[in-house]
C-alpha cells in the first residue's frame, strides 16, 4: 500500500503551500492538492481493496471539491477586483490602513 | 516500477505548483498534477476514476487559466532554469519516502460489487442529489458575481 505515504506527502506540501503562500490563487493551488491527496487515497485503497464503491463515492467527492473551487474562485475574483490585488498581505495592509483612517477620522 | 516513476512526477509537480513564481506556470503544473494522478488511477484498474479525474481537471484548468491570467500579480523577476531545477530537485527528494516506505496492510479483497452497481443502487440518491447541490452553488455564485457587478455598475 504505497499510495498511503504518497497522499501524506501530497497531504503534507498542500497544507505547507496554505500556509505559506501569499498569493491567493497559490492558496487555491494548495486546497486542489490537498482534495487530491485525499481523493487518491480515497480511491487506490478502494481499488487495491477491489471494491466499485469507493469509485462510485468518488463522484461525490469530486462534487463537493468542485463546488469548494467554484466559491473560491467567486470569492477571489471580488477580492482581487475590490482591492487590485491577490496578495493577501498587500490585502489586510490595505484594510488595516483603511480601519486606521477611519479611527482619526 | 510505473507507480513510483508517476509518483515522482506527481509530486514534482505539486511542488512546481506551489513554489513556481508565475501563476501561469503554476496553473501548467497543476495540469501536470492531475494528469499524473490519471495515470495512477488507470495503473490501479480505477478507469472511471481517472476518467472523471481527466474531465474536472480540464474544467479547472480551463477556469485557471484566465482567472490566473486576469486576477495574478505580475512577478517581480521571472522564474530562473536554476530555480526550476532547485524545485525539481526536492520535488524528487520529497519522493523518495513514497518510494521507499510502505504501510503493510491487506488488500485483494476482491468483492463483486462492480461500479455500476454501486453508483445506481447504492448510492443512486446520492448521485441525483448532487447534481442538485452543484446546481445551487452554480446559482450561488452567478448571485453574488451578479450582485457585485450590478453594486459596481451603480
Amino acid at each position: 500500500m504505497d499510495f498511503v505515504i504518497l497522499s501524506l506527502v501530497m497531504l503534507a506540501i498542500g497544507i505547507y503551500g496554505l500556509l505559506t503562500n501569499r498569493q491567493l490563487l497559490k492558496v487555491f493551488i494548495s486546497v486542489e492538492l490537498i482534495a487530491t491527496a485525499a481523493t487518491l487515497n480515497f480511491v487506490m485503497l478502494a481499488s487495491a481493496l477491489g471494491v466499485g464503491l469507493g469509485q462510485a463515492l468518488l463522484i461525490l467527492a469530486f462534487s463537493t471539491d468542485t463546488a469548494v473551487s467554484g466559491v473560491i474562485l467567486a470569492l477571489l475574483v471580488i477580492v482581487s477586483k475590490k482591492y487590485g490585488t491577490s496578495d493577501i498581505s498587500k490585502i489586510l495592509q490595505t484594510i488595516h490602513d483603511k480601519d486606521e483612517s477611519e479611527v482619526e477620522a | 516500477m510505473i507507480f513510483e516513476i508517476l509518483a515522482v512526477g506527481l509530486i514534482i509537480s505539486a511542488v512546481l505548483a506551489l513554489f513556481l513564481d508565475e501563476v501561469i506556470y503554476s496553473v501548467a503544473a497543476l495540469a501536470g498534477i492531475f494528469f499524473f494522478t490519471a495515470l495512477i488511477f488507470i495503473e490501479y484498474n480505477a478507469i472511471f476514476a481517472a476518467i472523471f479525474t481527466f474531465s474536472v481537471g480540464v474544467g479547472t484548468l480551463a477556469v485557471l487559466f484566465l482567472s490566473g491570467e486576469m486576477l495574478g500579480d505580475k512577478p517581480t523577476k521571472k522564474t530562473s532554469p536554476k530555480r526550476v531545477g532547485t524545485l525539481i530537485g526536492v520535488g524528487a527528494v520529497l519522493s523518495l519516502p513514497a518510494i521507499f516506505l510502505s504501510v503493510s496492510g491487506s488488500s485483494g479483497t476482491n468483492s463483486d460489487l462492480l461500479f455500476g452497481d454501486a453508483l445506481w443502487n447504492i448510492r443512486g440518491l446520492d448521485v441525483v442529489l448532487q447534481a442538485f447541490v452543484i446546481l445551487t452553488v452554480a446559482l450561488g455564485i452567478v448571485v453574488v458575481l451578479y450582485e457585485k457587478k450590478k453594486k459596481g455598475g451603480q
